[in-house]
């Protein structure tokens, strides 16, 4: 049984999402143009686990009245395959990207979470013995000298269980429509707290499948029953309908089920525009990942 | 009349011959009788009888421990309060006035009235105060006539007096005796310890007396070897009921199983009594490779039969290190880096203080823990070593029944060496001793053993003619896994003074004092001398009789040769 | 909540630690009244001194010149009182939870030793407040002690961790051997202040005496501080933290002992 939104089928179908560890950081500075500089350099290079070991991406701004020093900044989330892998990255893309950018500072979002990683607790090595922390409430903050003044960071970082891989698939008329609809879609739910789009503008153009059907060592290939240009050849099963040409991919990782199924919601509404045929979701029959996300129950709401 | 009888216990009487027998402990004015008539009796059934104990070297009044008293204030406020009130009057007998506990502090140095009770509240009735400067002998005097029920004796400081040691340097020893006994009447003593020979006169000069066949510093030919075979000759040459009691040199030191041994051999045959042996039975060479040195020490103790010791056991937890062993205790201070105190006693001795916790994590605390035990176990012979821990030096000697629950129990010591760091397990042989120590044994180290050493014919035993000190305990551990901590009843010169745990009766105890024999006419060789170098009159040196609380004074004969 | 009136001043200061909610909780009137206060060596009951009405919950408030009453709220753990009046030594010392408020004054060793909690005195205090008592290793561990008038000699002793702030005037030995924590001055202080201190973060508000053994490293605002600002105005008291007024002066110090503290003495625009 079809549904339709403003004229474009939703597939009945369910988006398969994996388990992942995540975090939140929060980067304050003097300005805001700073504290996105040192988000963007700390988020570059984490579109996916498998090449880049983290995904990472800016969650939301946070006005001075939201930071715990009073300064304009950044909410950022990472996710990662377990809490180790996720500490490292941690570890070292404050270390490389926020610690190094001017007048920063570096808190956790997630003070709550009983899972604990040590980030300040590393890096004030950096301090050469002159570093000093203060606990206040609670938690400690390493204070690190450096050359404009000193940098702030908290000891511990909180890490909790968070689910990654959610997704979108929009088929459109052509490559023009396909960008047009991701774009709006995910402008949409870049407003969704708890929530990444870690590829690059949010949007995925190489989707891929598990393994590959001619080279051993690929882990994933091309999504080719998505791919237009290979539709008839005798050896690819196509699942493009007809009339459709391009096909775009938005992969949303989420704090939780409710982050993802609102963000999946607000993203296929806003993708339902003239020239798309089709929004549909990727799974793989329920046999690697522990969430589903049906897309029909999305939009029952 | 006061006659009492313990019927039914069994009773440990090693001084006697008695081990283990059910029989009945008479006692009558104050002493064991062969029987007795009418009076209170104590059913003793299922019970160990005990001789009271009888520590041979605890450090609990005078000037230096109350110095050590103000530097803690902090270890006070947790320690155990003693509260001023009126005691149920003695066996329970109606309209009669009960006696009046007063106020104190236990703790790691408790205060006089507290040290009372708390000894006998152990079942110890005898308590050998081990260092005296003569300077602060009525200071001494003053607390332990405030310290109630104990009996006690105190020795005096000798082995850095300057007078004494410039006449043993010339040579002079027959006038150096005369000297010797003077003091000891002057100070109304029982007996000469000798700390760290050389070194404390050294420290006057900020240094100290570690090589036994070097001079000592400010003198010119004069050895610690010297200074301790010439006291211990003096002793044997006065006849002192108990022999000289010796804190070698090199207290602490990693590798000072060789001074210990040397120390041995300089002695040449005559007795010593060697304080807290643990303390100098190291072996290494630094306190990084510092391990125990126990079976060499063992070994050498056991090949000089004249001597006996007491073990300084160390327990861990809280400790005040108390000695006049000045430089070492500077030392001490150094590796801490906390408190310190440092007293000195003019051309006599000094004093250093230092507060100390003795941690399991620790490696060099988790091998002194472990070389008393290894020495106690070790020294076959009872008779020949005795439990202390050279309170409050090592551990506070209310905790005593602790080291007895390690001597009597070897899992209880396997149990507790394996929660060592292991660096401190490859350092130790205890885990090796599989000897556990009998009730008898227990009675002649805590009781028996010491009373003979110090020369006291009437303590630490059971015998007709004996003084009626006796602590009966229960069977079986109390609550805290130690036999010892809770004696049903102690009795003391043949009156109950505690019952069920509690302090129910205060006596006053003795005070022994020894008059040598000396030739009067050395005060004039004396006095011109000490008025030249001391800052106080000569008159206001000597105590006064009157000062002690029921002094018991032994006067001696003149030695035959 | 129970109310307790001093109807009786005591003759020597009173030794009234029952005067907490972790014991008069749970308690009727009737019980509460018969807890035990000592008059020097004499041992009396709370109703000698105190009216007591209401019953045993987890407030307490007493009403009255309780300036002799000594260890209010000692080593409390839990609930809140407050005291309508001056409070007398000892005040909440060995505290581990709850909030202690004093509407008067009280006197010396407020917070003495305190692990957690919150004291708030809205007059002046006496000397050693949130200190160590003497030979301790350490003053207060954790908690807050805010002082809304001024306080005397050697505030913060030895303290730990944990956050001291007297918006009036101290007096000398400000921060002695001061271990951790925080210590702000807003009123200024006498002399040696921070003397031997070793690590931790004294902040005033004014220029004060400042030992030789102090050195001056920089001007600037400390992220850090602007996180103690954001926490002391939910308290009700006001730190600077805004470059736009201004910067703090960092000295580091006690080099004599030798100690990794530092005194951030605040420096208005223009100055």
């Amino acid at each position: 049984m079809g549904t339709e939104r403003r004229g474009v089928r939703i597939a009945d179908t369910f988006a398969e999402a994996f388990d992942m560890r995540a975090a939140r950081v929060v980067i304050t500075a003097a300005t805001p143009a700073w504290a996105r500089t040192a988000a963007l350099s700390m988020t570059g290079f984490a579109t996916s686990v498998i090449g880049c070991k983290v995904e990472a991406g800016i969650e939301t701004e946070l006005s001075p009245a939201d930071t715990p020093d009073g300064r304009p900044g950044i909410s950022v989330l990472l996710f990662g395959v377990n809490t180790e892998q996720l500490g490292k990255q941690l570890v070292d893309r404050i270390g490389q990207s926020v610690l190094t950018c001017a007048t920063t500072a570096c808190f956790d979002g997630l003070p709550s979470a009983p899972g604990r990683v040590a980030v300040g607790g590393l890096l004030r090595h950096f301090g050469d013995r002159l570093q000093s922390s203060k606990f206040l409430e609670g938690r400690r903050y390493w204070r690190i000298p450096v050359m404009d003044g000193e940098f702030l960071v908290e000891e511990t970082f909180g890490v909790q269980d968070a689910i990654g891989g959610g997704n979108l698939l929009i088929l459109g008329r052509d490559a023009e429509v396909a960008l047009a609809a991701a774009e709006a879609a995910v402008d949409a739910m870049r407003q969704v707290r708890g929530l990444i789009l870690p590829f690059p503008g949010g949007i995925v153009r190489a989707g891929s499948k598990v393994g590959a059907e001619r080279y051993q060592h690929m882990t994933a290939s091309t999504n080719d029953p998505y791919c237009p240009t290979v539709r008839g050849r005798h050896d690819v099963t196509t699942a493009l309908p007809e009339g459709v040409n391009a096909v775009l991919e938005i992969v949303v990782d989420g704090l939780d089920r409710a982050a993802i199924e609102q963000g999946l919601r607000v993203g296929i509404d806003a993708a339902c525009r003239p020239g798309v045929v089709e929004i549909t979701a990727g799974n793989y029959g329920g046999r690697l990942g522990r969430h589903q996300f049906r897309l029909h129950g999305l939009l029952d709401v | 009349m006061n006659t009492l009888r313990i019927t039914g216990g069994t009773v440990y009487d090693p001084a006697n011959g008695i081990d283990g027998i059910v029989r009945d402990v008479c006692i009558a004015d104050g002493q064991i009788v062969a029987d007795v008539e009418a009076g209170r009796t104590i059913n003793a059934s299922g019970l160990i009888v005990f001789p009271g104990g009888v520590d041979v070297h605890t450090h609990v009044a005078g000037g230096a421990l109350n110095f050590a008293r103000g530097l803690v204030p902090e270890l006070h406020r947790a320690a155990r309060t003693f509260q001023h009130g009126a005691m149920p009057p003695a066996g329970g007998r109606a309209g009669a006035a009960g006696s009046l506990r007063r106020a104190g502090l236990g703790g790691v140095t408790p205060t006089t009235f507290a040290t009372g009770y708390l000894y006998a509240g152990m079942g110890w009735t005898t308590v050998n105060e081990a260092a005296v400067p003569i300077l602060t002998a009525k200071h001494t005097h003053e607390e332990l006539h405030d310290t109630p029920i104990v009996d006690k004796s105190c020795l005096l400081l000798m082995a850095n007096n300057e007078i004494v040691l410039d006449l043993l340097e010339a040579g002079e020893v027959e006038r150096a005796q005369q000297v010797v006994g003077w003091l000891m009447w002057a100070a109304k003593v029982y007996g000469i310890k000798a700390v760290n020979p050389g070194g404390v006169a050294a420290w006057k000069w900020g240094r100290n007396a570690r090589a036994l066949h070097e001079p000592v510093e400010g003198y010119r030919r004069l050895t610690p070897a010297q200074i301790i075979a010439g006291l211990a000759g003096i002793v044997d040459q006065l006849d002192l009921p108990h022999p000289l009691h010796l804190h070698c040199n090199n207290l602490g030191i990693p590798g000072n199983v060789a001074t210990t041994v040397e120390t041995m051999q300089v002695l040449e045959g005559r007795r010593a009594h060697l304080a807290h042996l643990q303390f100098h039975a190291y072996d290494g060479e630094g306190w990084d490779s510092m391990r125990s040195g126990a079976v060499a020490v063992a070994e050498a103790f056991k090949a000089h039969p004249q001597l006996t010791a007491d073990a300084g056991a160390v327990l861990f937890g809280d400790a005040v290190t108390i000695t006049a062993d000045g430089p070492w205790q500077h030392l001490l201070y150094q590796l801490t880096g906390r408190k310190w105190g440092n007293l000195d006693v003019e051309n006599e001795t000094g004093c250093g203080i230092v507060p100390y916790v003795y941690k399991d994590r620790s490696v060099v605390n988790a091998v002194q823990w472990a070389v008393g035990l290894e020495l106690l176990l070790l020294v076959d012979d009872p008779w020949r070593i005795f439990l202390t821990t050279d309170h409050p030096n090592g551990g506070c000697f209310w905790r005593y029944p602790e080291i007895v629950q390690l001597l009597m129990d070897v899992e209880a010591r396997r149990a507790q060496i394996r929660k060592l760091p292991p660096a401190a397990q490859q350092r130790i042989m205890l885990g090796d001793l599989d000897r556990e120590y009998t009730l008898s044994e227990i009675a002649i180290i805590t009781s028996a053993g010491p009373a003979r050493a110090l020369g006291l014919p009437q303590k630490g035993h059971l015998g007709v003619g004996a003084d009626a000190d006796v602590t009966i305990y229960p069977a079986k551990p109390d609550r805290d896994g130690c036999l010892f901590s809770y004696p049903r009843y102690v009795i003391k010169g043949g009156a109950i003074v505690v019952e069920e745990g509690d302090v129910v009766a205060v006596s006053d105890g003795r005070e022994f004092v020894v008059r040598p024999v000396y030739d009067d006419g050395i005060e004039d060789y004396i006095r011109p001398l000490f008025e030249q170098v001391y800052t106080m009159s000569f008159e206001n040196y000597p105590v006064e009789i009157g000062r002690l609380r029921r002094p018991a004074l032994m006067t001696l004969a003149a030695k035959r040769r | 909540m129970i109310t307790l009136t001093l109807v009786e001043q005591p003759a020597v200061p009173l030794e009234a630690e029952v005067v907490r909610p972790d014991v008069v909780a749970g308690l009727s009137a009737e019980a509460i009244r018969a807890l035990p206060v000592f008059l020097g060596r004499r041992q009396r009951r709370l109703d000698d001194f105190f009216r007591v009405e209401g019953d045993g919950g987890d407030e307490i408030e007493v009403r009255g010149d309780a300036g002799r009453v000594k260890w209010i709220g000692r080593g409390m753990t839990r609930g809140r009182i407050v005291v309508r009046g001056n409070a007398g030594m000892h005040l909440g010392a060995h505290m581990a939870g709850g909030a202690i408020e004093v509407l008067g004054d009280a006197s010396d060793w407020v917070g003495a030793e305190m692990s957690g909690g919150l004291i708030r005195v809205q007059g002046s205090v006496g000397g050693q407040a949130g200190a160590a008592y003497r030979g301790s290793a350490s003053g207060m561990r954790d908690g807050t002690i805010l002082i809304g008038g001024s306080a005397g000699l050697e505030v913060g002793m030895r303290m730990k961790r944990g956050t001291i702030v007297v918006a009036g005037r101290v007096r000398d030995f400000a921060g002695l051997q001061m271990k951790g924590g925080t210590l702000v001055l807003g009123g200024g202080a006498e002399l040696r202040t921070g003397a031997w201190m070793l690590r931790g973060t004294i902040i005033s508000l004014h220029p004060i005496p400042l030992l030789p053994t102090f050195a001056y490293a920089c001007r600037y605002v400390p992220t850090f501080v602007r996180l103690y600002a954001r926490h002391l105005q939910a308290l009700g008291f006001g730190l600077p933290a805004d470059e736009a007024d201004g910067a703090y002066r960092r000295y580091t110090g006690d080099s004599s002992v030798p100690g990794r503290g530092e005194i951030l003495v605040w420096s208005p625009r223009g100055d």
